[in-house]
């Protein structure tokens, strides 16, 4: 395993926010796991690393909290794979979080000062 | 919502299968040739088996799943060592059926409410006045609190009293009509008793049977009903039997319940004439809109005689909470205390003996702990396994120790009624001991803490170890983990000791006072007091027993000796004052006990008659009055009240009597006598600094008991019973007791704890020569190697005995300093609380004794370890080494 970074290397996602990730994601309805993986790395044109270990706890852990739910379906090429969508407090929670998130980051941002090169 | 909780592994498992499949068709989608797409597919999941343990660990129910999980690997492991866990339950079994004896009876007197309708707002109401307080009524004054509607939702009288039902006494409960009404206790046959039965005085010939009468004296017959019981000489309807669970509203069971209207039938006097005697105990049941303090402020008590006859004093009533048998006071949780702080000492002794085990087994397994450790199980997961198995230990020696423990009871309470003298033991009566389910929650709290007290520790220390000595076998810690094994023999051994200087005092206190010399021939004397205050009768006994041919000599006293503190007030002394008693007894009285004359001459009969003031002295007294002078023609001033005058109630409060106050009235008594020393009172107390002897009669003010001597041994109290039913048809009037068995009564309390206290040291012994033992082979089991190169270096087995026995006794030594140290510290404690002239509380001899026994059970411990030592054979041990 290299040890050092490069700028188009993924990067992993930081504690807690790939369950924000999932929920702004499944906002274009519902999807299935791997999906979401996908989707996420699509979205941040593969700049970000979706560790697929850690996605099914944390669907785990959003659907006990009643934030999304989930049923087996069929996927586009016709697999039987698992669905999720986004319940009307996983919604608000959407809100909550994304409202939080840009405020930390803003703030983060204006401590780190003006992107250098 | 519930669907999404019941969710299975397999589910989770296809999920993720499912999604390594679409990952692949997408690779493949995008041009990887398919076998390397699955590959590649997996890679980026990661570990699938990690995932799914995530998943499987966010379970709620997984600690109780890895409960059952360890439950049953504590089951497959306990199984493989049999006698390991037989020995451990079986120690921590004794110990727990200590406790939970003690636990059973604190519940039966102190927690356990009685088995009636809303026990908690039951409140005993009491009386109090200026000098004086009791807790009886007159029916005048039940009849004013029945009227309380606004403070009371009911309020009942009893009247306790003792009939005589053909051969054996009976302890009564007079009951008021609406008693079981207002309680609401549970009959098993038949009803109970009600208003209807209660309608006027001497109403309804009806008795309610307690389950113990019924089981005891009618075999539990379930045709009782109807039957008829026999009460002093009156024929009383069997109407029901009550439930084991209700005996009465104190901690001294009845045997049968009657209207309170049948008292004077059943020679229990008027209750409800002009005069009516104060003999009612009332307990009410407060309303729950009103507080004790209220109640006791707006009951009004008509005023009564408290003290003085024809002085009527005001009063007032007080409430106290009355919702089980006994009460915690603060002086019965002081001398209680230490006696259950010995039960528990045991327990925990026997808990580090297991804990001692423990540590060895968990030692033992050092490989598996390390292999377990090696595949990725935490540290805390193998501490909570290891601790499963203490707990399933101790859930089956809790189980155990309930069955002890029931034995053990039952046991106690034969002994108990066994070693009372005959006359009392035939009145002892037990509240129900039974085990509910406070006892259950007890043993199963035991169970846990004892769980933390002898499994903790080896865990913690059984998991500190590092991988790779574990796995290469070598137990590391091994410093630590001796370290621990010694101090908890030390703690054993401590415990030990204290306990057996503690029983050693007392059973050499009991033996020394077995062989008090009283200063009286108890032999064949026979007590004879009457319950009912009234002159005439004794005179009546008195003539009865005297016209007896079988009857060899009568005597008169005004009390008997041996039959609790006789009454006394102060005297001025050369050095100080003296506490003086007296009693009046008639002429015979010194011959008949056998009490010497040593100085001066007896009564005689035509002084007895007139009650002259003249007086003999005992021995004591005369030197402790007039030393070195002949006290024969002094006078002396003895405070004594009048005849009559006082009332003649147990329940007047104590009253301190000031010295040298002349207004008090007094006999100003001659000397004529001069008699030896005799215990008056109590054994343990010795014989009175100062005895005062007064001549009496028969027909005297001060008669009050009779001594009786048989003219043969064969003339027992029994035929003198007979006997007084000439003086009385009651016979519950007189109380018939050997004075030998006041004496053996007297020793009750002492040879009880002897008892109890030489069973908790024998089983604390016990444990320690186990736990000794245990760590000595232990020890020596390691150093096999080390002796046998000592002997094959040519030491002898007398030297490698020494050695055994050596390390033996260091190990001792510690627990037996301190043991001396905090054996020494309890009995200085216990001799400021006892101070008893003729018991020695801190007692060298017991010292010495309970030494040499922890010596005796140290070389009792090292006798089989050493022996082993010694059959080492060095060449095979030289060999193994190789």
């Amino acid at each position: 395993m290299s040890t050092r970074k490069h700028d188009n290397d993924p990067v992993a996602l930081l504690q807690g926010t790939l369950d924000l990730l999932i929920l702004r994601t499944l906002l274009f309805g519902p999807q299935h796991g791997q999906g979401i993986a996908r989707s996420i790395e699509q979205q941040a044109d593969d700049a970000l690393l979706v560790d697929h270990g850690s996605l099914y706890p944390a669907l785990q852990r959003l659907e006990a909290r009643g934030w999304i739910e989930a049923e087996w379906g069929t996927s586009d090429n016709n697999r039987r794979a698992r669905f999720y969508t986004l319940t009307k407090a996983g919604r608000k929670q959407l809100v909550a979080e994304t409202r939080q998130w840009r405020r930390l980051s803003a703030a983060i941002g204006r401590i780190l000062g003006p992107e250098e090169a | 919502m519930w669907k999404r909780k019941r969710r299975t592994d397999e589910d989770f498992a296809e999920e993720i299968s499912a999604h390594i499949a679409l990952e692949a068709e997408r690779l493949i989608e995008q041009g990887l040739p398919p076998e390397d797409a699955l590959a590649a597919a997996r890679r980026a999941f990661g570990s699938v088996t990690r995932t799914r343990e995530r998943f499987y660990e966010s379970r709620r129910a997984i600690w109780l799943h890895q409960f059952a999980q360890d439950l049953r690997y504590a089951l497959r492991g306990l199984r493989h060592s049999r006698s390991f866990v037989a020995s451990t339950v079986l120690t921590l079994a004794v110990g727990m059926s200590l406790v939970t004896v003690v636990f059973a009876i604190l519940n039966a007197y102190v927690l356990r409410p009685f088995a009636v309708h809303d026990p908690y707002s039951l409140y005993s109401v009491a009386w109090r006045a200026q000098e004086a307080g009791g807790s009886t009524f007159r029916w005048k004054d039940y009849e004013q609190f029945l009227e309380r509607h606004d403070l009371f939702d009911g309020v009942i009288a009893e009247s306790v009293r003792r009939v005589s039902s053909t051969d054996r006494q009976l302890s009564i409960g007079f009951v008021s009509g609406n008693y079981f009404e207002t309680l609401g206790a549970r009959v098993v046959l038949g009803r109970s008793l009600t208003r209807a039965d209660a309608p006027s005085p001497g109403g309804e010939p009806v008795a309610l049977l307690s389950h113990q009468t019924w089981t005891r004296f009618f075999d539990a017959d379930p045709t009782v009903l109807g039957r008829e019981l026999e009460m002093n000489g009156t024929k009383m309807l069997v109407v029901g039997v009550m439930a084991s669970e209700f005996v009465g509203l104190d901690d001294l069971p009845r045997d049968a319940w009657v209207p309170l209207t049948m008292a004077a039938v059943l020679g229990g006097g008027d209750l409800f004439g002009t005069k009516q005697p104060r003999s009612l105990r009332v307990t009410a049941r407060l309303r729950h809109d009103v507080t004790p303090a209220q109640a006791q402020g707006s009951l009004n008590i008509e005023p009564f005689e408290t003290k003085i006859v024809g002085q009527v004093d005001p009063v007032r009533a007080t409430l106290t909470r009355h919702a089980t048998p006994g009460r915690p006071s603060r002086e019965g949780i002081a001398v209680l205390s230490p006696v259950i702080a010995a039960f528990v000492l045991v327990l925990i002794a026997a808990c580090a003996n297991a804990s001692n085990v423990m540590l060895a087994r968990a030692n033992a397994r050092h490989r598996e702990i390390g292999v377990r450790l090696s595949i990725g199980a935490s540290r805390g997961r193998i501490v909570r396994q290891l601790l499963t198995e203490g707990l399933l230990i101790a859930v089956l020696a809790a189980l155990a120790g309930l069955a002890f423990a029931g034995l053990l009871l039952r046991l106690g309470m034969f002994l108990f009624v066994a070693l009372l003298p005959p006359t009392i033991a035939l009145r002892v009566r037990f509240v129900p001991l039974d085990f509910d389910y406070r006892v259950f929650a007890f043993a199963c709290g035991v169970a846990c803490v004892v769980t933390i007290l002898f499994a903790l520790l080896p865990a913690l220390q059984a998991t500190r170890l590092t991988l790779t000595d574990a796995l290469r076998g070598q137990p590391s810690g091994g410093v630590r983990s001796s370290t621990l094994r010694n101090l908890l023999v030390t703690g054993q051994v401590t415990v030990s000791l204290v306990l057996l200087i503690v029983a050693a005092t007392l059973v050499r206190n009991g033996t020394a006072i077995q062989a008090t010399n009283l200063g009286l021939d108890t032999r064949d004397v026979v007590s004879v007091r009457q319950y009912r205050d009234d002159r005439a009768l004794v005179e009546r006994a008195h003539r009865e027993l005297v016209s007896d041919p079988r009857i060899a000599q009568v005597v008169v006293t005004s009390r008997n000796p041996l039959f609790g503190e006789p009454p006394g007030f102060l005297l001025r002394g050369p050095s100080g004052p003296v506490r003086g008693t007296f009693s009046f007894v008639s002429p015979g009285y010194f011959s008949m006990l056998g009490i010497p004359l040593v100085h001066g001459r007896g009564f005689s009969e035509e002084e007895a008659g007139l009650e002259s003031a003249i007086t003999i002295v005992s021995a004591s007294a005369a030197s402790a009055l007039w030393p070195g002078e002949d006290p024969i023609g002094k006078t002396v001033r003895l405070e004594i009240e009048p005849r009559g005058k006082r009332l003649a109630v147990a329940e007047v409060v104590h009253e301190l009597r000031k010295l040298g106050d002349e207004s008090r009235p007094a006999i100003v008594a001659t000397v004529v006598g001069v008699a030896g020393n005799a215990i008056n009172g109590f054994v343990y107390t010795g014989p009175d600094p100062a005895h005062f002897y007064l001549p009496t009669s028969a027909s005297g003010s001060r008669a009050d008991a009779l001594l009786v001597r048989g003219r043969t041994v064969s003339t027992t109290a029994e035929s003198m019973k007979s006997m007084l039913l000439r003086a009385h048809a009651d016979p519950t009037t007189f109380d018939v007791m050997p004075l030998d068995e006041m004496v053996t009564l007297q020793m009750f309390p002492l040879r009880a704890a002897s008892l109890v206290g030489t069973l908790l040291s024998v089983i604390a012994l016990a444990l320690s020569i186990s736990g000794l033992y245990g760590v000595l082979t232990y020890t020596f089991g390691q150093r096999t190697q080390e002796i046998g190169i000592r002997m094959a270096l040519g030491a002898s087995a007398a030297a490698v005995r020494r050695l055994v026995f050596v390390h033996s006794l260091r190990l001792a030594s510690g627990g037996t300093a301190l043991g001396l140290v905090v054996g020494y510290g309890v009995m200085k404690l216990l001799s400021t609380v006892i101070r008893l002239e003729n018991v020695s509380v801190i007692d060298p001899g017991a010292f010495v004794i309970s030494l040499v026994m922890i010596s005796g059970a140290v070389a009792l411990a090292s006798y089989g370890p050493a022996r082993r030592a010694v059959r080492i054979d060095p060449s095979s041990m030289l060999r193994a080494d190789a």
